[in-house]
This record gives C-alpha cells, sequence and structure tokens, in this order.
C-alpha cells in the first residue's frame, strides 16, 4: 500500500484528539498508522513548524504507513510517487456524510484498507436458508 | 478469508418487496426515461453488488478515465464504460433531476439521481474500448445506435424476480460469497462462458479445479448476439454434466446476467473483476475471451493482464491455452503438455460442430461427451442452435 498522509487542517492549538479518533478507524480496518501530534516534532528536536512537521510525517509514511498529522498551514513539500498526501478541513471531517466520503475515497485510490467485509448476522441466515432451499447446501 | 470486493466492499443498490414500491411510487408520477436491454442488465448489476465499486452510471470524469486509462477516476481498474444512453423521444431532464427507469414496456426498473449528462465521441469510444470502428462489430454496432449523450448518476434497482430467467440458479454476489465460506473455500476460480460445454472446458475447468478450492461456473445469460447458442440449452449441457462428471461439493453454478460486448481483452478484464464481487480468487481466460470474428488477436486477452499490477487487480488470471483429445497421448492436451503433431488432436471448431449436428450426426466422444452432443442434437432439431 502507497504511503499516505492525512493533513487535517485546523485553527492554531485546537484539540488533536479527532486525530485519534481517526487512527483508531484505519487501524480497526487493518491498516498500519501513526499518529503525528504536534508535540512530536519537538520531541524529534526539530524547529515546530509545519513545515518541518510535513517532513518528518513524509518521512514517515513513505514506509508506506498512513499518518495522521494536522496543521494550520498545507503542507509544502512534494510528495513524490511513493507517497499521497490529502488535506481536509478539521470541521468537515467532522461532518458524518464528508467523513465518510473521504474515506471512501481513501479506500478506492487503495490508500486504506475498506472495512471488513461481512454480511450482517440475520442477512447471512437467511441467505443460507436460500442456498438450502436451491440444492446448494445441505440441511 | 475470501478475496476483498473491488474497491473494498460490495455496493448494495437493489430493492425489493416494501422498499421497491416506495420507489416506484416516488418516480411513477415523474419523469420517467427509457433504459434498453444492455442497460437493464447493467442497472441489475449495479444494484446486486456485481459491479462495486459502481453505484450508478458513469458520469464523465470516470467514463473519460476508463476509456483512456482503464481506471476509474477514484482509482480502481475498471476497462470498459458502464453508461446510460439519453433515448430519442425521452423528456429532457437536468443534473440534479431524480427520475425513473422504465423498459421499453413502461415496467420500472429502478431510479437514478443525475449527475451529470454529456456528450459522448462514440467512434472515439468504439476505437478505444473494441479496438475498432468497424460496422461489422456488434459492440460498434451497437454504439452506433446511441444518442451520443450518457446521462450519469447514482441509481437503485428494483428486483423483479418473478421475471426472472432460472430462478434457481440467480445467485447475488453476497450469496456466492456466503456459499463459499459456508462450503469452507478460501479460494474460488469463475469460468465464465457462452458457449456449450465441450471436453476441453471441462479439461481446462478441471485443470484449474486442482489449485483452488472450488469452481464457479458461471454461464453468461445476459443479452448475446444472434449465433450464440442460447443460454437455456447450454445451461440444460451444465446440468447434465455436473450429475456424473464433477464433484458437487467443489462446485457451484450460478448465471452471470450480463450483457456480451464482444470487446475482448478489455472484456477480459472487466469480467475477471465482476468474478472477484462474487468471491472469486482466480478467472479462466482462454484463447480469444470475449471476442467476436477477427478483432482481437488470439492471446490479447491474456496479455492485458500483464498491463496491471497484481495487487490492483485482486484475481488472478489463469491463462489457458486451446485444450483437445491427443489420440497419442491418450487424454486431453494443449500445445503446452503435448508433443504430437496436429493429425492426432481431435479438435472441431463451433461452425463445425453446428454444421455436423444440422446434418443429425453426432460430435465425437472425445470432443465433446454423449450426453451433451445428445443436447446440441436435440436443440439443433428444434431449430435452438
Amino acid at each position: 500500500m502507497k504511503g499516505l498522509v492525512i493533513w487535517i487542517r485546523t485553527e492554531e492549538g485546537s484539540d488533536e484528539a479527532i486525530l485519534d479518533k481517526l487512527g483508531i478507524e484505519i487501524q480497526e480496518r487493518g491498516g498500519r498508522v501513526e499518529v503525528f501530534h504536534s508535540e512530536a516534532v519537538e520531541n524529534l528536536g526539530m524547529e515546530k513548524n509545519d513545515k518541518a512537521k510535513a517532513v518528518a510525517c513524509a518521512m514517515l509514511a513513505s514506509h508506506g504507513v498512513v499518518v495522521i498529522t494536522s496543521g494550520a498551514e498545507d503542507p509544502s513539500i512534494n510528495p513524490g510517487e511513493k507517497l499521497e498526501i490529502r488535506i481536509i478541513e478539521e470541521s468537515n471531517l467532522r461532518k458524518t456524510d464528508i467523513h465518510d466520503s473521504f474515506m471512501r475515497d481513501l479506500e478506492l485510490a487503495g490508500l486504506v484498507p475498506a472495512p471488513k467485509y461481512d454480511v450482517h448476522p440475520d442477512e447471512e441466515k437467511e441467505i443460507l436458508k436460500k442456498l438450502q432451499d436451491l440444492g446448494y447446501l445441505d440441511d | 478469508m475470501l478475496v476483498s470486493p473491488h474497491g473494498g466492499r460490495l455496493t448494495a443498490r437493489q430493492y425489493e418487496g416494501p422498499e421497491a414500491e416506495e420507489i416506484i411510487e416516488k418516480v411513477k408520477g415523474g419523469t420517467l426515461l427509457t433504459i434498453n436491454a444492455r442497460e437493464k442488465n447493467d442497472l441489475e448489476m449495479i444494484g446486486n453488488g456485481a459491479m462495486s465499486p459502481l453505484e450508478g452510471f458513469m458520469s464523465r470524469a470516470d467514463y473519460e478515465s476508463v476509456i483512456d486509462l482503464m481506471h476509474l477516476s477514484a482509482g480502481p481498474v475498471w476497462t470498459l464504460p458502464v453508461v446510460f444512453a439519453q433515448k430519442m423521444g425521452d423528456p429532457d431532464v437536468s443534473p440534479g433531476d431524480h427520475v425513473g427507469l422504465k423498459d421499453n414496456e413502461g415496467t420500472i426498473w429502478g431510479d437514478m439521481q443525475i449527475e451529470d449528462i454529456f456528450k459522448a465521441d462514440l467512434i472515439a469510444e468504439a476505437d478505444k474500448t473494441l479496438g475498432t470502428n468497424d460496422d461489422s462489430h456488434p459492440g460498434v454496432i451497437y454504439l452506433k445506435s446511441l444518442s451520443g449523450t450518457y446521462i450519469g448518476g447514482k441509481i437503485r434497482s428494483i428486483r423483479r424476480r418473478e421475471t426472472e430467467s432460472f430462478q434457481n440458479y440467480r445467485l447475488d454476489p453476497k450469496e456466492t460469497r456466503v456459499l463459499f465460506r459456508a462450503r469452507g473455500w478460501k479460494t474460488a476460480v469463475a469460468f465464465q462462458t457462452r458457449n456449450p460445454i465441450h471436453r476441453a472446458h471441462e479439461y481446462i475447468q478441471k485443470c484449474a479445479m486442482e489449485i483452488v478450492d472450488g469452481l464457479l461456473l458461471h454461464p453468461l445469460v445476459g443479452e448475446t448476439q444472434k449465433g450464440d447458442i442460447p443460454a437455456d440449452v447450454r445451461m440444460h449441457c451444465y446440468e447434465e454434466i455436473l450429475k456424473d462428471y464433477y464433484p458437487p461439493a467443489r462446485v457451484a453454478m450460478s448465471v452471470f446476467p450480463a450483457a456480451m460486448r464482444y470487446a475482448g481483452p478489455k472484456e477480459a478484464v472487466f469480467h475477471a473483476i465482476l468474478r472477484k464481487n462474487y468471491g472469486c480468487s482466480h478467472f479462466i481466460v482462454g484463447r480469444d475471451h470475449a471476442g467476436v470474428g477477427n478483432f482481437y488477436g488470439t492471446y490479447d486477452a491474456q496479455m492485458i493482464f500483464d498491463q496491471f499490477d497484481p495487487d490492483e487487480l485482486g484475481i488472478v488470471p489463469l491463462k489457458f491455452e486451446h485444450a483437445f483429445y491427443c489420440s497419442k497421448c491418450g487424454g486431453m492436451a494443449t500445445p503446452k503438455t503435448c508433443a504430437h503433431d496436429n493429425q492426432y488432436h481431435v479438435f472441431l471448431s463451433g461452425k463445425k460442430v453446428r454444421a455436423m449436428l444440422a446434418e443429425g450426426t453426432l460430435p465425437p466422444s472425445e470432443f465433446t461427451r454423449p450426453e451433451i452432443a445428445a443436447i446440441l442434437m436435440e436443440a439443433a432439431r428444434k431449430g435452438d442452435n
């Protein structure tokens, strides 16, 4: 899977809990995720600015990891061939329909795994019954 | 675990019962657009998830991306347009309109939320998707019958089981997936056919069965061209051969309600992707798959798969040579496995078989099992092929 940086555009000093929430969602789908909080840049001994953050995230993501981070500015780096950077406004990510369509686009581009596909147990029961009635399965 | 659907999940846009009634109620007094036979097949397959990740007829971005780049605009591989053409005499519509979709008899089969209306260069589409704009190609004839304006948007389809042929063999992708799981299959190979089964097909299917858990026989029963053996005759042949020659627990037969486009290589990829949605991990690609006349090279439909990254396809093509009975080998073989000259090979063209049947001559048992020959003979006698 190609590396991906999800760059959530936020106001300066905003709550970064939304990063963790998105990280858990992708992890539950089976994706390899790193959530890159603002203080991580400092912990790495880099300058605390969006450019430095973008560079660090890009390096991490180029190993095939989904990196989720936030910034007030757009990440002004060239993603290259092994990396995609997708930007979304924090306010939009909080809207269910936009969140779902953002995630679906990432799935279709092969950047995050789709939710584990499964038929609802009630529907599966009905299908099994139909398959038995049609002779595909023994009773 | 079974292979994931194309694009990650199966779309589910097919309705029946009270939900279908509600859709009909909403659209019947409003604008109704007419769908032709191919579009009706497509509508059904978008609705039941066979064409996942499509959620409707293509808008311009997907259409152009597919014919130019063989990918949907969002990324997944997709090799043929799935489009809805504006029809002469239908009311004018605009993006944003909600319309019903009806057949020529007025029966409503679904609805569409129109997102895009666009002009298409049908000659360019023919060249890019069919590899020709020759008027004798059935796909070109079809394209040239269209208006040149396409209407794109998400659909909902209505299932009318009472009108369906082969009701005992109608399994949607989620149903074949449940079936494979219930049988303990982790891998399955799909065999697509629009021909009756001869020994060569049986040999290829059984070779493939050696490396996977199960076989999905998936005869195409959507619209085909005049001259193809009718679907009921083909199905009868398969029913007969399954009785005695295949282990029942390792084979499932279900119909594939797609229309033939005769697009050769691009249709081979299209057929493979749709079978991935049915839960198949492998797909048999024979010589000149989905071809017609001499429009495609013998191996074009196999070579096209090399243009894609295996991960983005997500289904493994099993490429087979034509098979024959070799009297010197004393069994079925292909040019890959047989060292002997053509003089030892029993191989008949479809034309030759039809001529033999018309004369009342049964094809040799090395070519067609006697049970199948008898069915074909009976059909020929009745004028069904």
